[in-house]
């Protein structure tokens, strides 16, 4: 059980630190009642999870509703094995490849009693692809992208939902597993779902007090007997991040929000309470640049690279990361996630190998490509006005001197940072990259591949997406494997999105919490239908 | 005496009117708005889209229009509907009140508490130990920020005995000794300066009103020195404290933003703050005009209050 | 006060270090030879960066108060020595920007405008104005009928001149002393805007980012960090506030603020 999960402590704890976390989850038979007071840093833009795209939604909401299928919760490390049945009780791939059936649950009623039927199922997932003819729709639907290959979606019967696709795509079940893909009811308007919640799942929604509070209580009714073990979830907002912080470690909260876990934090925590369980897991966010290849003089690839060349990935990690990362290539690297490159593959990419040598190539590069002393190239760094971001990109600034690069800072507020990158109104960008699923095809088509509205470099090379669709098609996983390596030694040769680090959560909660394992990815596991306290 | 007060409030009607165009041309002059912001999140800007949905929030209207809509909304106790929640924008603010009222006024009384006896016993005893201690204590309160003395608060609380006050609203009836714990720190951050410059205030002025006649002519009669000061001297220093309330007023609601925030207190103050960083128009034009009749109402309760203790102030 | 001025205009010769430079080796130094007050997460040098952030922390300060003084002086100045219809003008407006509890006005406006330096500048600046012009226009009317002032203008001279020879000099003490008192509270509410996310952008940080960034997430971790830039922060407001003390019993005993 979640065997790639690394329990992680602090000096005198090392010996405990290798156990794996299902040694506490075996230790005491599971325990009903209590309610658990969970962090959350901010507001959710809404409560409806198809409508956003952060973990502010799902960390909440997820509890709320089920998906057909889902990655184990209990299980840290997501991949097509650990998918097991919520909505649906058996799937199977048909027509070599290209259909895939469900049948689902009976008895399942939503929470304001209606019953659950396929027509929910073909209903929400006609919402989010948008098909043609369905009354409702969406305000933002981040994810369309995910259903791009999907035709049709019949419902032959109640308890049968069939989804036809254009082509086999196996990635397709892992998307339907992810906390992104919710079943939402047909009853009701999706406008309202941004501020109540209908769903199946073992938790209802109690009360929101914006900039307060998000309180679920227990679903009596769940359609799994005996769960939830919790009598309710309090999400207590706290938006200045030392108090969220303090409040963890005076017990206020009893376990810390996804995201939120740095390595300097935990180490805090860990001393001030010993007894803090501090798991040490990947959040599947990246830190990258985003190099404009539209905007001269970057149309050169001799610049691209130079920039990638330039900046130090190991003291990136020490210095804006305090160590709280990991250097990567374009998915996420092991042993957290199942695509990564290989270590000895990774040392042979751009700006992981000897500084001092890196920097001497790329001013080679840049005085072949005209700049040099003399004629030093300018460039504006623009990032997020939120702290994290401008560390990034002081450090890379800074990184871009030693090259003789002239390089200033342009801090853009949150509420224009992505309508900028969406213009191509920059030139180099300190952006952080999340990632719903730890699977090429969620990673690629809405990053890398020619005219995304999310390949905010618009990197565009038809080699490269003839690769990707090649992928996405193959049953074979080994044989994937290895072109998903191929690519993505391509995309940091390329310098399509130069990839600075993979950032660490260090996720933290008081002993008394069991069955709440994180993941590698921060979206998926905020079920909380085996969560139990003995407090 | 009422024809002072009806001429001070309708002042203070225009003046309210004066400020919510301010406050709405403000506003409007920001760039990103709402609509950017609720994409943001997606990240997807699909123009129809935002089109339609800048059409539905009235963005697309000139600016008099939304504000002639503004003002007949609030004319009909309407505060308008939150961008961000899609909630009633009063449904959002009205729990909010009693806290920020709350923390205000035990703020002040923190102020007054500390801040007059201090200012007193400093006068009393000018050119003493004791008064250059407090007099470089109430310095400090002005020197410090008012979130980085609630920061260094927590930070105590939590390193020194691992407790921080509640961070969800403890309501009196459910537990009055949480809830008094939960304003004690925050309303202590946030009266320090308040209370440091009364101090000031108080002791210049009692020391001007003790070089004054009548006080020395009391002292000559040999009145007890305590009685001195206490009966004529604090009483007419009384004066220009009130004054300095007045204006305080407006200054101790910028200290409860930061310590709302530091503490995370569900009051209006702060919820300001996230309105602003949201675009979130109806919110912070409204919360904007609740201030500012607050604070004008507060001058105008000093106004008047001023007049009364002072005889010598006609009312024309 | 003098010592601060000082080091903020020769920052780059008092700093020891480039106070951008970062250094993935050398994060959260303690105190020690090399690095006079430690460094900080990136492995900057806190003590170059305070240095130079004396140099945004007193712009901030000495512009808005310069600002808000000039600005308010002069319509104060105008309102009190006209009177009448330009007085009855002017005063509803400045009741109305008063009416604004000074950070809220700032908050608007910084947000209004975008962060910038400039931004925070006029955004603090602005609501200087009435409360400068409020002491302007009471010291203009305490002498405006004033006997020399009266001789002036029977010997004929213009209005402008009466203002500018015979009244303004008499008013500056006061905006002196209010411009003074004004400079640590800039100083305070750009401290405050920079917690709450408005205040002065990187890279060059003013004291209080330097604090609200810090505070929060290593102020255990490396107390140095946060503890440097709010004693400089403290230091300098406390010295403007005794520079306040020490020019008001100069100038004018009887002014109170």
């Amino acid at each position: 059980m979640a065997g790639r999960m690394l329990r992680w402590g602090l000096g005198a704890l090392v010996a405990s630190a290798l156990a794996a976390p299902s040694a506490w989850g075996a230790a005491a038979a599971p325990r009903h009642g209590g309610v658990l007071n969970a962090m959350h840093r901010e507001d959710p833009p809404s409560l409806s999870i198809h409508e956003e795209s952060t973990i502010s939604t799902n960390w909440p909401m997820m509890s709320c509703y089920n998906n057909l299928v889902l990655f184990n919760p209990l299980r840290g490390q997501e991949s097509a094995a650990t998918i097991i049945g919520e909505l649906a009780t058996a799937w199977r791939w048909q027509d070599g490849g290209r259909s895939l059936a469900f049948t689902l649950r009976r008895g399942v009623r939503w929470h304001d009693g209606q019953p659950f039927t396929s027509k929910d199922v073909k209903y929400t997932f006609d919402l989010v692809r948008e098909a043609p003819g369905i009354g409702a729709r969406l305000r933002l639907n981040p994810r369309k992208q995910w259903y791009a290959q999907v035709q049709a979606i019949d419902a032959p019967d109640p308890y049968t939902v069939v989804f036809r696709l254009k082509r086999p795509q196996p990635s397709f079940l892992l998307l339907l597993a992810s906390g992104y893909s919710p079943i939402y009811p047909a009853h009701i308007p999706p406008a309202e779902l941004r501020t109540r919640c209908v769903g199946t799942g073992p938790f209802k929604l109690k009360e929101y007090r914006p900039g307060e509070l998000i309180e679920m209580v227990r679903n009596p009714d769940y359609f799994v007997k005996d769960r939830p073990y919790l009598d309710g979830i309090r999400f207590i907002i706290i938006k200045e991040r030392g108090t969220r912080i303090a409040a963890l470690q005076a017990g206020r909260l009893d376990v810390i929000m996804p995201q939120e876990g740095t390595k300097t934090a935990a180490e805090q925590l860990k001393k001030a309470v010993p007894s803090m369980v501090i798991f040490q897991t990947s959040q599947n966010i990246n830190d990258n640049i985003l190099v404009n290849f539209k905007r001269p003089p970057f149309t050169d690839a001799r610049v691209r690279r130079a920039m990638s060349l330039a900046i130090d990935r190991r003291g990136y990690i020490q210095a804006v990361r305090q160590g709280g990362a990991v250097p990567g290539a374009s998915m996420l690297p092991r042993p957290w996630g199942v695509w990564g490159l290989p270590a000895s593959e990774l040392a042979t990419l751009p700006g992981t190998g000897d500084p001092a040598r890196q920097r001497a190539e790329a001013r080679q590069l840049l005085s072949e490509a005209g700049f040099g002393p003399g004629h030093p190239l300018r460039v504006v760094v623009s990032t997020r006005a939120i702290a994290l971001y401008v560390d990034m990109a002081t450090y890379v600034i800074d990184q871009l001197k030693q090259i003789g690069v002239d390089a200033t800072l342009e801090q853009v507020e949150s509420a224009q940072w992505f309508a900028k990158l969406t213009r191509g109104d920059y030139e180099l960008g300190a952006n952080l990259t999340g990632i719903g699923v730890d699977d090429p095809d969620a990673n690629f088509y809405e990053n890398y591949v020619c005219g995304s509205p999310r390949n905010y470099s618009q990197y565009c090379n038809p080699e490269v997406d003839r690769m990707i669709d090649a992928q996405s098609q193959m049953p074979d996983p080994v044989q994937r494997t290895r072109l998903v390596a191929e690519i993505q030694k391509r995309l940091e040769i390329d310098g399509a999105r130069p990839i600075l680090a993979w950032d660490i959560d260090y996720y933290a909660m008081w002993p008394y919490v069991h069955n709440l394992v994180p993941h590698q990815s921060v979206y998926s596991y905020a079920r909380f239908q085996e969560v139990w306290i003995d407090r | 005496m009422r024809r002072f007060i009806v001429r001070r409030l309708a002042l203070a009607v225009l003046t309210l009117a004066g400020m919510s165009v301010v406050i709405f041309v403000l506003l409007r002059l920001a760039p990103g708005n709402i609509v950017d912001l609720l994409f943001q999140s997606a990240g997807y800007v699909d123009p129809a889209e935002k089109q339609r949905i800048t059409h539905e929030l009235l963005l697309d209207r000139p600016v008099a229009v939304q504000y002639v809509q503004w003002v007949r909304q609030l004319a009909g106790g309407d505060l308008g509907t939150s961008y961000r929640y899609g909630l009633p924008a009063w449904q959002i603010i009205r729990p909010r009140i009693p806290v920020t009222v709350e923390l205000g006024v035990l703020a002040l009384a923190v102020a007054i508490g500390l801040g007059l006896p201090s200012g007193v016993v400093s006068a009393a005893r000018q050119h003493t130990a004791l008064d250059y201690g407090l007099r470089i204590v109430s310095l400090a309160g002005l020197s410090m920020p008012a979130f980085w003395l609630g920061m260094l608060i927590i930070l105590v609380l939590v390193r020194v005995f691992g407790w921080i006050p509640p961070m969800l609203y403890v309501a009196p009836q459910a537990d009055l000794r949480g809830h008094l714990l939960q304003f004690l720190f925050p309303a202590l951050a946030a009266g320090y300066r308040s209370a440091a410059l009364i101090n000031r205030m108080t002791r210049s002025s009692m020391l001007e009103v003790l070089r004054e006649d009548y006080v020395r002519t009391g002292w000559a009669k040999g009145l007890p020195g305590r009685a001195v000061v206490y009966r004529h001297a604090l009483r007419n220093a009384l004066l220009p404290i009130v004054t300095v309330l007045g204006t305080e007023f407006a200054f101790l609601i910028g200290g409860l933003i930061v310590t709302e925030t530091v503490f995370n207190l569900p009051g209006v103050a702060r919820y300001l703050v996230e309105a602003i960083l949201w675009r979130d128009y109806p919110v912070v034009q409204n919360l904007v005009m609740f201030i500012a009749i607050v604070v004008v109402l507060s001058n105008l309760a000093v106004d008047i209050l001023y007049a009364r203790l002072d005889p010598r102030i006609r009312y024309t | 006060m003098l010592l601060t001025l000082l080091t903020a205009a020769a920052a780059g010769l008092v700093a020891t270090q480039d106070p951008v430079r970062t250094d993935a080796a050398h994060t959260f130094l303690p105190p020690g030879p090399q690095h006079w007050l430690g460094t900080d997460h990136l492995g900057r040098d806190v003590y170059s960066r305070i240095v130079h952030g004396a140099r945004v922390s007193l712009a901030v300060g000495i512009a808005t108060s310069l600002l808000g003084g000039a600005c308010g002086g002069a319509v104060g100045l105008a309102s009190g020595y006209a009177g009448g219809a330009v007085d009855l003008a002017i005063q509803p407006i400045l009741d109305i920007m008063q009416g604004f509890p000074l950070l809220v006005l700032a908050l608007v406006m910084a947000a209004a405008l975008g962060p910038s330096l400039l931004t925070v500048i006029v955004a603090i600046a602005v609501p200087f104005v009435p409360r400068v012009a409020r002491v302007a226009r009471a010291a203009t009317l305490s002498i405006r009928d004033a006997a020399y002032v009266e001789a002036a203008r029977g010997l004929g001279a213009s209005r402008a001149r009466i203002a500018l020879r015979h009244i303004l000099p008499n008013v500056v003490a006061p905006l002196i002393v209010m411009t003074t008192a004004q400079l640590g509270t800039a100083i305070l509410v750009e401290a405050s805007l920079s917690f709450l996310g408005l205040g002065v952008p990187e890279p060059y940080p003013s004291w209080g980012r330097m604090l609200s960034v810090s505070a929060a997430e290593f102020a255990q971790r490396a107390p140095w960090v946060v503890i440097f830039p709010g004693l400089a922060i403290s230091v300098v407001v406390f010295a403007s506030n005794l520079l306040g003390d020490g020019l008001r019993d100069f100038l004018d005993p009887r002014l109170r603020i």
